[in-house]
């Protein structure tokens, strides 16, 4: 609720402001009333590249990366649908509407609120908060490489970025804005008929360029270079000895990698850690596959350290006690559903530390993120 | 009639020969193999060859079908109904994907 307010406020003073005000952590936002701003502009010519790759240019050689290396890379272009090719236009326009709290009901809630760039984006909250303080089912995902996954949500409902970006906007613990209102107000914003007509030329303010539209910016949040990158392409003072030792754990001992594999560390699936607190899970999504119940899509762990508390239901603060439930047979070894993958591996407490200093090393560099503080009139 | 007695049974043999079979293999959590050409009234069997749970589905029109959930070594057939594309998926690990293209 607090956050929800100071947003709205740090909004609305934005709108008659254009200065940017910069601050470096959370604890500042009680002095200033402002959100949270990250300097420096947003390089989004990289990642229109990126995705150009696929059909233009040929991928970055990768004959220097050893097989290994190439496993734990992001050497992949970012995937776009046909229909929404990544351009600066759609990019811009997408920011400007995932930063926006004018697309919830009372002008308070942005996507931004539950996935905020300098939380992981995430909200370090147990469960996601919407307007009036309305807490969710579930705790908010991190967006970090989204694009590259499967299927979008815990319960993997939706396939692409277009299909989930709308539902939060409509849902009532969220944005609790129905699409049949925000269309016709972002017509009434000049500044935003100007934008989409860029963006999406000729086809208007639709549900569909708007999915689009914030499919395109979330397109961009993807993982940057971190030690463990460094340290996999041969720099091998680029972590402690430690973090290697927990490397070597992470693969074989605790198994982790049995479902936090490759360069995003996810395999996409759909897994039951025993958590036991009745959330059905995917199974509600596909009926038939019983095996389902309480299962969830494995996320990334790549920024894992910044996108806490842990799991779908947020129950976990800590990285060594999210460890111990997937690598020593689950919170409970007799949950309806429990994953085959998740067995008592035996993981000793200094063994699950050193796998802790392992995936710290997965924290990137700052992504590069100007975020707008004065929005389309 | 005699000519009736002789090309009907032969016909049928025709037609049933006709219909193929194709073996999907479901190991390391990867469809082998991953695109397959076939005809209407061809089976695809899928068969877990991984020591966990799989699944197949396919959301495609006609060729809508799940087989639910497959344990390890159990086998199941379907049969492709309409020509189209399907695209096959298992629910529990989005990473097997197959194409069946279906004439």
């Amino acid at each position: 609720m607090k956050k929800s307010i100071l947003l709205g406020v740090a909004t609305a003073c934005a709108l008659n402001a254009t200065v940017v005000s910069e601050i470096s952590s959370m604890d500042d936002i009680s002095k200033s009333g402002w959100v949270f701003v990250s300097s420096v502009s947003q390089d989004t010519t990289k990642i229109v590249q990126e995705v150009k790759q696929e059909k233009e240019v040929k991928p970055a050689p990768t004959k220097e990366f050893s097989d290994e290396a190439k496993k734990w890379l992001r050497l992949a272009p970012v995937p776009a649908p046909s229909n929404n090719k990544v351009t600066p236009q759609r990019i811009e326009l997408g920011k400007f509407l995932y930063f926006d709290t004018r697309l919830s009901i009372d002008d308070t809630v942005s996507c931004a609120t539950c996935h905020n760039p300098d939380m992981g984006w995430s909200d370090q909250q147990t469960k996601a908060v919407g307007v009036g303080g309305a807490v969710g089912p579930r705790n908010s995902p991190t967006i970090i490489n989204s694009a590259y996954q499967y299927h979008q949500f815990w319960d993997g409902r939706v396939r692409t970025l277009e299909d989930q970006a709308l539902g939060p906007i409509e849902a009532d613990v969220e944005m609790n804005l129905s699409l049949d209102v925000l269309i016709p107000k972002l017509k009434g914003i000049g500044e935003y008929v100007t934008l989409f007509e860029k963006a999406y030329p000729g086809e208007g303010i639709t549900e569909d360029t708007l999915a689009r539209a914030i499919a395109s910016f979330e397109r961009t949040v993807v993982s940057t270079e971190a030690p463990f990158d460094k340290f996999i392409k041969g720099d091998k003072l680029a972590i402690s000895t430690v973090a290697q030792e927990g490397f070597e754990l992470f693969k074989a001992k605790g198994h982790c990698t049995d479902c936090h594999d490759g360069f995003n560390f996810s395999d996409g699936s759909f897994h039951n850690l025993g958590l036991g607190d009745g959330d059905e899970g995917r199974v509600k999504v596909r009926r038939g596959v019983t095996k389902l119940f309480g299962a969830m899509k494995t996320p990334t762990l790549r920024d894992v350290t910044k996108s806490w508390p842990y799991f779908h239901d947020g129950s976990v603060k800590t990285l060594h006690e999210a460890t111990a439930i997937c690598g020593n047979g689950g919170r409970f070894a007799d949950a309806k559903g429990l994953s085959s993958f998740i067995v008592d591996r035996g993981l000793t407490p200094k063994e699950i530390d050193k796998i802790v200093e392992f995936m710290k090393t997965l924290e990137g560099e700052p992504m590069k993120l100007t975020i707008p503080t004065v929005f389309p009139k | 009639m005699k000519i009736l007695k002789i090309a009907i049974p032969l016909l049928l043999t025709v037609c049933v020969a006709t219909a193929a079979e194709f073996e999907v293999v479901q190991k390391g959590k990867l469809f082998e193999p991953t695109a397959i050409d076939a005809k209407v009234g061809d089976v695809i069997k899928f068969k877990n060859a991984d020591p966990f749970a799989h699944n197949a589905f396919s959301e495609d029109g006609e060729n809508e079908f799940d087989i639910g959930m497959q344990a390890p070594g159990e086998d199941y057939t379907i049969t492709l109904k309409a020509a189209g594309t399907i695209n096959v998926e298992c629910a529990i690990h989005p990473s097997m994907q197959l194409k069946i293209t279906v004439n």
